[in-house]
């Protein structure tokens, strides 16, 4: 009975929607006009360029952008793609770059953030300090790094030489196997502070008398952090997670000035390989595949990181 | 005696793990300061040696010879390098500006929008906005070039701030969404009682209380548009148009051994930024609070 009243009402919902979609649009046109300048800008910028990539990826394309010359050539490009070595191997560097990256920073940040938490003198300071690798240029970034990895003056090979746990100047980032940590080193410096300043905000929402209540019932601090804090931070954490997972994964300023994906591809992750197929081989229509598969799984990222947001407008329009 | 042992001791086991869980926190932030620090401080010492010191094996910790001629030849408009980093600074507080001012004005009215209103759309609009905040530049390349050449954009600021603005946007509209939601609705309301239009209610009321997230919004619109490279580097090749982080790399491709000045050239590239976010730093970490996490 009461399923077949709520149906009714929802298809009657439905119907009075639909009919008065165009009326309700009209209704709103002012509304519109706020948002159309934003929306226009995005338009010719994103919408053109998706399109054009899609329909690009289509063709083999000669080189130097005469793109009057492009053939059509199907999915080529794409099994092109997905049958070369190359591609598994960025592949596993990227997974490994994001992976690490993503979650030595959140954790790291997490921790700082929770050690920040406790008013102390000299908290704004240290705090402050902590931040500034988030604001300078990752170019900036990445050229003082070179210069402390540099094979010959760098100062943590130095410093391991002159304390004697080596014998010689190490090589960091142009040896096949420690390149990628070592700029994910890099990385983890310039993102962490980025979930330290999140969490931050994300720990002052934690009601103070839950903590309290939970010490009066005799909780020791790890059971505090773990059953009271932690619980309340799911969301800011997923959102923090989220939002560093899609940056790292489309970083490219780092790998590209210290290494450029050398040495023999040991140090290329999606973004940088695509970018050296486009502008350095000039193979645009294999280039623009490589993006539309990437496209298809940022729009996965996409969907969870909406439905996290969305979460949280839904709980908070509960409450 | 031993019944003042015997009441301290537990007191004592009591309290460890409490001060072990600070103790804990203290070593991490020391060591975070300690990763976080010594590489900016090693860019410093490194910008004040000359190019023979820096080159030297082991290391001069502290240099022999302090020297600021490396900022000296930086700063100098009479020699060419000078006035290639001079040239490349403004170009970059040139669009960065720009890029600032015109997000603002377009983000502060589509913000507003999307706080208060409830058109049909609004929620698929909000979240393709936010999508646009997932896609790296490179899927944007090679067609916003050829657009730039249609446009005859390619080598100006104009390619630039128009670019800039794009990526800008989402982030600017959502932390803006995020104020607007913690101003209360019924300020408005009793203006519009008052005669008020709902515009004039908007300017009137609303923007001087939203100051500090329009702060906040430009001042991240700045950082992004002064470090932003892979646009830049893309769409321009002559040398007078070229922004900081390209001059920089096109300094380094040259000098590849100036250390030194590669060290004092990223630091004053560093400056404007980090002095910005120090002075604003409250209305900064505020911004990411509203935004991110009363949302």
């Amino acid at each position: 009975m009461t399923t077949v009243t709520s149906q009714a009402e929802t298809s009657s919902r439905i119907a009075a929607a639909r009919t008065s979609l165009p009326s309700k649009i009209w209704q709103h046109r002012a509304d519109y006009a706020y948002v159309l300048p934003a929306i226009l800008v995005m338009l010719i910028v994103i919408a053109y360029p998706i399109y054009y990539t899609i329909d690009l990826s289509f063709f083999k394309t000669p080189p130097g952008l005469q793109l009057k010359d492009k053939v059509f050539i199907g999915l080529d490009n794409y099994t092109a793609i997905l049958t070369s070595e190359v591609f598994w191997k960025v592949t596993l560097n990227t997974l490994i770059w994001t992976a690490a990256s993503t979650l030595v920073s959140f954790a790291l940040g997490f921790a700082a953030a929770l050690a920040l938490h406790r008013d102390f003198i000299g908290r704004g300071t240290i705090r402050a300090i902590l931040i500034i690798p988030w604001v300078i240029s990752a170019v900036a970034a990445s050229y003082i790094w070179k210069w402390i990895y540099h094979s010959e003056f760098g100062i943590i090979g130095a410093v391991l030489v002159q304390l004697h746990v080596l014998d010689r100047m190490p090589n960091f980032i142009d040896s096949v196997n420690t390149v990628l940590p070592s700029l994910i080193v890099v990385n983890i410096w310039r993102e962490f502070p980025f979930a330290m300043i999140m969490m931050t905000a994300g720990l002052q929402t934690v009601p103070d008398q839950l903590l309290r209540a939970a010490r009066v019932d005799g909780a020791n601090p790890w059971q505090r952090f773990w059953h009271v804090t932690f619980p309340h931070l799911s969301n800011v954490s997923t959102v923090t997670i989220l939002l560093l997972a899609v940056a790292n994964f489309n970083s490219f300023i780092i790998p590209w000035i210290m290494t450029g994906g050398g040495p023999a591809n040991a140090s290329h992750i999606w973004i940088t390989h695509i970018y050296e197929l486009a502008f350095g081989r000039q193979r645009w229509g294999v280039a623009s595949a490589y993006s539309v598969l990437l496209f298809i799984i940022l729009m996965t990222l996409g969907y969870f990181y909406v439905r996290a947001l969305s979460g949280n407008e839904r709980r908070e329009r509960n409450t | 005696m031993s019944a003042a042992v015997e009441t301290t001791a537990p007191r004592g086991r009591r309290r460890k793990p409490i001060d072990g869980w600070r103790w804990a926190g203290r070593l991490l932030l020391v060591i975070m300061l300690f990763y976080t620090a010594v590489p900016m401080l090693w860019m410093l010492i490194t910008s004040i040696k000359s190019g023979f010191a820096a080159m030297q094996f082991p290391p001069q910790w502290w240099p022999d010879e302090p020297t600021l001629a490396s900022y000296q030849k930086l700063l100098d408009p009479q020699n060419s390098v000078g006035q290639d980093f001079l040239h490349f600074f403004w170009n970059s507080l040139f669009v960065s500006t720009i890029t600032t001012v015109l997000s603002v004005v377009v983000a502060v009215p589509a913000a507003y929008a999307f706080s208060r209103f409830s058109f049909p759309g609004r929620n698929f609009l909000f979240f393709s906005v936010l999508l646009r905040n997932m896609f790296p530049a490179v899927i944007f390349l090679v067609p916003l070039f050829i657009l730039m050449r249609i446009l005859g954009l390619v080598n100006t600021p104009g390619s630039l701030i128009l670019t800039y603005m794009t990526f800008g946007l989402p982030l600017a509209i959502w932390l803006l969404k995020g104020f607007y939601d913690n101003i209360p609705v019924q300020l408005e309301q009793a203006a519009r009682i008052d005669g008020a239009t709902r515009f004039q209610a908007f300017v009137t009321i609303v923007m001087p209380l939203s100051g500090p997230g329009i702060i906040a919004t430009a001042i991240y619109s700045f950082i992004g548009a002064w470090n932003e490279y892979i646009y830049a580097y893309t769409f321009l090749n002559k040398n007078d148009q070229l922004t900081l982080p390209i001059g920089i790399q096109r300094f380094f491709s040259e000098n590849t051994t100036d250390f030194p000045g590669l060290m004092a050239a990223s630091f004053m590239m560093s400056v404007p930024v980090v002095v910005l976010f120090l002075v604003l730093q409250r209305y900064f970490v505020r911004a990411l609070t509203e935004g991110a996490v009363k949302h």
